[in-house]
């Protein structure tokens, strides 16, 4: 090493020194401002940020409540516990990937679980979206142990709606359906990606009563979404359970009764307006709606022409057929027209306005009164009442016994039917009422139109004497009870032709049950009309009714029936409702 | 070797700075990694102990001795970095780990203390106002050749800490204006050149997301904007120790590496946040103080070098975490997990104190 010389100046280097020193200083002051502006300045953005890293708030999707029927015994519908497999897109690295082992893992097809991701792309990358339902544990146990590999798959337990019977009373207890984007967009904003609602019947009528409170679950989680501990749980409350007017024993008779064929069965308590058994054929399982349908299982229910998610008692608009000579007979009386004793003769036919106008029993009646009309159902002494009167009248006592309107029933997609006069002529057809048209509306054609809920809440009327009732499902509802404007008295008279129609070999004979005082009318409704079933040279195909009330000084039940192409009123529903009509004297009995 | 004379002097407020500094960053070490297999708290009190003797090793023996082997030390620093590169196993990705017997270590770490000294005897003697080209680049090759060898590993971030020994000598040594005009339009050259050349596209794509960190926060700018909300969440006081959310359930990236100064802006808030700066800053502000206390001029370029070489990284590191400059995984001296890195800056502040302590001495 050289030894220094005597005399080296130094002091610039140390000048430099110092400079780069100072502007290091600087520095240092500047990082300081900068992290007093993020830890103090800033501090509430970046908390909130970090607690939404640390948190995951988990929805405990709360059970519905339990519908059970009138007894509260038997439940008809409940929860079961059911586990779903989720992706969470957030969580896949390559999604095509991820849904190529999510496919294998599960046994599923990846263009399916793509399609179906890719329904729901809109929704929020962390959201997750069912892949697979009502997973079988031996999946859940696969999907647990693979945990680590797939992050992105994750499995959410949930009640499930499950419904022991079936399809006993599909059309009342309704089915449960996940919610589409569109409704999660506007509606239901506070209800969650695969929610279900209520899409029918008592589901979705009393979606909010039974729908429960949703719990929650906030979980401390980790960068890779695991979870480390848990904040807050709040537990999911279940409603208590809602009894409904059903009766189980009726309603699955009437299901059995109507099982390949197409109808409806209402049965009510007249005195209330519950109802006992609504059934309508054919049906469905609402359980398939609670598991996703295929596309195939779905097309099928779809798209069969029988239509089995139409609910025909509430929603199946049929003539009303000779069940009308009920209104005509308390027009006819409440007007004066008539008195009981009014006889007419009936040779078979008879020739109004130039035109002949058939009975159905073709070798005639004789000479009969109101009583006995009702009791055979004989067309030509309604043709006659029907001469005798106004349209306009007659539709006032049809909506006045409640017809061509909603009866209120407590399920939704009731339809009001229609009850023709002239200023309805006139706004939708833009013509005249024609008097021959009345001839044709006595005996319930023409553009008369009922659904099977209407005939059994004028029967109950009918049997009540004159008050109205509400149908209903709920058996803590509340019903209003309405006086029609027909008096007791003249009800009385058609409740005699009604007893003679059970009970003294009339057509509704088949509905009589011994020491029950069945009241009947029946109805035989032609789907084409007699000539044009003549000229084609087949026998008319015919849509049976039959609506009754027993017994008669104390109504307790109202049974209406309708068969799709069902014959005669008096040979199909007369002996199903009779039927009923035992089982309910039976259980009174019973109980 | 050390006579007692020498040992008074040696400068124990500067080895205090230095073990405090060390300290903070086992504890900030131990809440990072607890929870993570590896031992790296152990491991780092291990390689604290062993860089304690390695210091006192280095001031023992005069500098004018290290200097003086100093090209043998380059070469073999040199040949290891050669060799490195042509038979290394790469830790993810990069080719920067020498595995012994029994330690690993980062022979790029040490390689900055032989290009110091190497850098100190090439100026040691230069007496001009300005620096002239010819010793320019002598001093640039020196510090180049091992730089480039260590980009290549590739380790952009190791190789950039070579600079500031460049940077320092350079500056003292004196620039006229044109020299650093020159300087400066060189090195926007190289930075297009490199932008377009060298740079890989996850480095580009760091700098693009200094820009804009919140643009792509699944990807590059996910360690930016974790550390940001880590740093952000501890407010004036912090979490405290243990609590942070972000270094605990590990949303926050390199915890006890990269981004340990993270861990303590959750953890201890502002207020940690302002004194580990100003303790650091009194160390650092040691060092620069040392520069005339030296006996000589090779003397003072080791103090201002290994002054320079100590603030770069933890400007850069402290910058990079909040988002003022790209994240190039260039640790914080002391405080960040690393042996090499640990054992480096030993020997580094082990030249200043052997500088310092043998100021009076002429041999």
């Amino acid at each position: 090493m050289r030894s220094s010389p005597i005399y080296d100046d130094v002091a610039p280097l140390a000048r430099r020194a110092r400079a780069v020193f100072f502007v290091v200083a600087g520095l240092f002051l500047i990082l300081a401002f900068s992290y007093w502006k993020i830890q103090i300045l800033d501090y509430g953005k970046f908390w909130a940020m970090s607690e939404a890293n640390r948190t995951r708030e988990i929805v405990l999707p709360a059970p519905r409540a339990a519908l059970t029927d009138r007894s509260g015994q038997i439940i008809l519908v409940n929860n079961i516990a059911s586990f779903k497999a989720s992706i969470i897109r957030e969580n896949t690295r390559d999604f095509a990937a991820s849904c190529a082992r999510v496919g294998a893992l599960l046994g599923l097809d990846p263009g399916v679980i793509e399609e179906r991701v890719d329904k729901f792309r809109s929704e929020p990358l962390f959201k997750p979206i069912v892949v697979k339902d009502d997973l079988t544990l031996e999946e859940v146990a696969r999907i647990e142990a693979r945990k680590l590999d797939l992050p992105e798959l994750v499995i959410e337990t949930e009640p499930k709606r499950f419904y022991p019977y079936g399809t006993l009373g599909a059309h009342v207890l309704g089915y449960m359906q996940e919610l589409t984007t569109d409704e999660l967009r506007g509606a239901f904003k506070d209800r969650r990606l695969g929610d279900r609602i209520g899409r029918m019947g008592v589901e979705n009528s009393l979606e909010k009563r039974i729908a429960g409170t949703d719990g929650k679950l906030v979980e401390i989680v980790d960068s890779l979404g695991r979870k480390r501990d848990e904040l807050e749980r709040v537990d999911p409350v279940q409603p208590p359970k809602v009894v409904l007017t059903l009766d189980y024993d009726l309603q699955a008779k009437a299901d059995e009764f109507l099982a390949g064929r197409e109808g409806a069965i209402v049965a009510l308590d007249p005195k209330t307006g519950g109802i006992l058994a609504l059934a309508s054929s054919p049906t469905y399982d609402p359980n398939k709606f609670v598991n996703r349908f295929t596309p195939e299982e779905w097309t099928t229910l779809a798209e069969n022409p029988d239509n089995p998610m139409l609910n025909r008692a509430i929603q199946g608009l049929y003539s009303p057929g000779s069940m009308f000579k009920l209104v005509m007979a308390a027009a006819g009386l409440d007007t004066g027209t008539i008195v009981p004793q009014t006889t007419a003769y009936c040779p078979g036919s008879i020739m109004i306005y130039g035109r002949q106008f058939r009975c159905w029993f073709e070798a005639g009646h004789g000479t009969v009164n109101l009583y006995e009309a009702i009791r055979q159902s004989c067309n030509v002494y309604f043709y006659s009442l029907g001469r005798r009167m106004n349209i306009d009248t007659i539709a006032r006592y049809a909506t006045e016994l409640g017809l061509g309107r909603k009866t209120g029933i407590d399920i939704p997609g009731e339809r009001e039917g229609l009850v023709p006069d002239t200023e309805w002529k006139k706004r939708v057809m833009k013509e005249d009422w024609y008097p021959g048209e009345t001839i044709s509306v006595a005996i319930g054609q023409g553009a008369l139109q009922v659904t099977p809920v209407q005939v059994a809440e004028m029967t109950a009327t009918i049997a009540n004497r004159g008050t109205r009732v509400r149908p209903h499902l709920v058996l803590d509802d509340e019903t209003q009870a309405g006086i029609v404007r027909v008096p007791s008295a003249v009800l009385n008279e058609i409740i005699e032709g009604m007893w003679r129609s059970a009970n003294e070999g009339g057509t509704g004979a088949a509905a009589r049950v011994d020491g029950f005082d069945v009241c009947s009318k029946t109805g035989t409704v032609q789907t084409i009309g007699r000539e044009t079933a003549e000229r084609l040279g087949i026998k008319p195909k015919t849509h049976s009714w039959f609506t009754g009330f027993a017994p008669r000084n104390d109504p307790r039940i109202v049974v209406t029936v309708l068969v799709e192409f069902g014959g005669s009123g008096g040979a199909t529903s007369a002996p199903v409702a009779g039927e009923l009509f035992k089982i309910y004297k039976a259980k009174a009995a019973g109980s | 070797m050390i006579d007692r004379v020498q040992f008074r002097e040696i400068d124990w407020a500067l080895i205090a700075l230095l073990i405090l500094n060390s300290l903070i960053g086992l504890a900030l070490i131990y809440s990072a990694s607890r929870l993570a297999p590896g031992n790296f708290f152990l491991r780092q009190a291990l390689w604290l102990g062993i860089s304690l003797i390695f210091l006192f090793l280095m001031l023992s023996i005069d500098y004018k001795l290290w200097m003086g082997i100093s090209p043998y030390l380059m070469g073999l620093a040199l040949a290891v970095l050669t060799a490195l590169l042509v038979f290394g196993r790469g830790v993810s990705g990069a080719k920067s780990w020498l595995r012994l017997a029994f330690v690993g270590g980062q022979p790029s770490e040490p390689a900055k203390i032989a290009v110091l000294l190497l850098v100190a005897l090439i100026f040691s003697d230069f007496r001009r106002t300005t620096i002239t080209a010819d010793i320019a680049a002598l001093g640039g090759g020196a510090v180049l050749a091992p730089m480039l060898l260590v980009a290549a590993q590739p380790d952009l971030g190791t190789a950039m800490s070579f600079l500031p020994i460049l940077f320092g000598a350079f500056v003292l040594a004196g620039m006229s204006r044109r020299t650093v005009a020159v300087i400066l339009i060189g090195a926007l050259l190289v930075g297009l050149v490199g932008w377009n050349v060298i740079l890989k596209d996850y480095q580009k794509k760091r700098v693009l997301t200094l820009l804009n960190p919140n643009d792509d926060p699944r990807g590059s700018g996910y360690h930016v904007r974790q550390s940001r909300i880590a740093i952000g969440s501890g407010g004036l006081t912090g979490k405290g120790f243990l609590k942070g959310t972000q270094s605990q359930l590990r949303f926050l990236p390199a915890r006890h590496t990269d981004f340990i100064f993270s861990v303590l802006g959750e953890e201890f808030g502002f207020l940690g946040v302002f004194f580990v700066l100003v303790s650091y800053f009194f160390f650092l502000a040691r060092l620069f103080n040392s520069v005339p206390q030296s006996r000589d001029r090779a003397g003072m370029y080791i103090n201002f070098m290994v002054a320079c070489l100590l603030t770069f990284p933890v400007l850069v590191n402290t910058m990079m975490i909040i988002g003022l400059f790209p994240i190039t995984g260039i640790p914080i001296p002391l405080l960040s997990y690393g042996g090499s890195s640990l054992l480096t800056t030993y020997l580094a502040v082990g030249l200043v104190l052997n500088v310092k302590m043998r100021r009076f001495v002429n041999v």
